[in-house]
């Protein structure tokens, strides 16, 4: 399994292809089988070096106790780009990781040349969307949860998630296998780790990245929003302040694009970073990692 | 070396799995067994356990084609059988047992 040491912190990530670097920052509660299960890393592969990662407490890297807000998660990219050696890249980014992603091109703008986003919601525009706890994700695990006995409250809150899931009975897991999808009880699986950590209130914080700073990206930006958006508010205020950004929407989508509709996901990251290579002068980086551990 | 059949395939993916990624698992291993039903591995053991064919066969395989088209049809899970037919097929297309 591929791990990196950054600063005593083991990363696991993927890379495949040559070309331009693409990095693929999945959403928090997530992991990289994101890109695996969608095959997007698979076909981006064939005209890009994609690098993917599992962030900090998910997957297969180090869980540490904090530090998981998105300017930690920045921080993380940074050390790991540098110690790949990549070169400015292509981000694409879900959910959290598309927050991560805008981050890190406001912080450190010659690493990130451009931007995809799938599905973002920004805690720093989080007065845009006050009917956070409407949004339908949240909804059908919370009814999934209470149906299996579960107590969590309409209000978002990752902590309690997490917590309520690492200490489900074995009768209440049968009984959300029954009525939740493959896919959701696969994501449910990944939270007890979670549970002891302050990834449920960090992920939260603006931490920096307000209004403003969001309208301070530079680089080729592309929202790709879902059908079903949680998050229009959002979408409008990007098509609104940021002029170059470019939206498009994922049919049939409601927040997980790459899973729900990868086809059409797939098509549109592709074109669009075609685009944006091409804009670039598509140079070839260097292959050699850094310390890999394994 | 002796050619993979997929017999020989569900029997490695077998030893593999016995004990992986911190998990165990003391049941029978065969075919019908689930990946993630019956030995209670979770998504990204599917991404480790796709790093791991690939040294142990020395064969890189298109495990994004396998798990999108088990993702897009929906499949609860996946049968130890039908990823060692899967590994069979592409070991065969890619000339490894030639």
């Amino acid at each position: 399994m591929p791990l990196i040491d950054l600063d005593g912190l083991r990363i696991h990530y993927q890379q495949k292809g040559r070309g331009e670097d693409v990095v693929l920052l999945h959403a928090v509660t997530g992991n990289l089988s994101i890109w695996l299960f969608s095959n997007l890393m698979g076909v981006l592969a064939e005209e890009f070096r994609v690098t993917a990662f599992d962030l900090r407490g998910h997957g297969a890297s180090d869980v540490p106790a904090s530090g998981y807000t998105s300017a930690d998660m920045v921080e993380d990219l940074r050390r790991l780009h540098a110690a790949l050696r990549l070169g400015p890249a292509l981000l694409v980014g879900h959910s959290f990781g598309a927050v991560v992603a805008v981050h890190a091109a406001v912080l450190y703008p010659d690493m990130v040349r451009g931007l995809i986003l799938s599905d973002p919601y920004f805690p720093g525009l989080a007065h845009l969307e006050p009917n956070l706890a409407d949004a339908e994700m949240w909804r059908e695990v919370r009814e999934a949860l209470v149906d299996a006995g579960a107590e969590l409250d309409e209000e978002v809150d990752f902590t309690r998630l997490f917590q309520i899931v690492a200490a489900l009975s074995p009768s209440q897991l049968t009984r959300l296998r029954e009525t939740m999808r493959p896919s959701s009880m696969r994501w449910l699986s990944q939270l007890p780790r979670l549970a002891a950590t302050t990834c449920g209130h960090d992920v939260f914080l603006p931490v920096g990245l307000t209004a403003e700073r969001i309208c301070q990206v530079r680089q080729p930006l592309v929202a790709l929003y879902d059908e079903h958006t949680s998050f229009s508010a959002t979408r409008r205020f990007l098509a609104a302040n940021l002029p170059g950004a470019q939206m498009e929407i994922v049919p049939g989508a409601k927040h997980v694009a790459p899973l729900q509709n990868p086809g059409a996901f797939t098509a549109l990251v592709q074109k669009h970073l075609r685009a944006m290579a091409r804009a670039n002068g598509h140079p070839c980086s260097s292959t050699t990692p850094g310390s890999i551990i394994s | 070396m002796s050619a993979h059949t997929q017999e020989q395939i569900v029997k490695d993916l077998g030893n593999l799995l016995r004990e992986f990624n911190g998990k165990e698992y003391s049941g029978d291993i065969g075919s019908k067994t689930l990946f993630f039903g019956d030995l209670g591995l979770v998504s990204i053991d599917a991404v480790i356990l796709a790093e791991t064919l690939e040294r142990f066969y020395d064969c890189g395989f298109p495990f994004g084609q396998f798990l999108s088209e088990i993702e897009r049809e929906g499949v609860r899970d996946i049968e130890l059988g039908e990823l060692a037919a899967f590994l069979h097929r592409h070991m065969i297309r890619s000339g490894v047992d030639a």
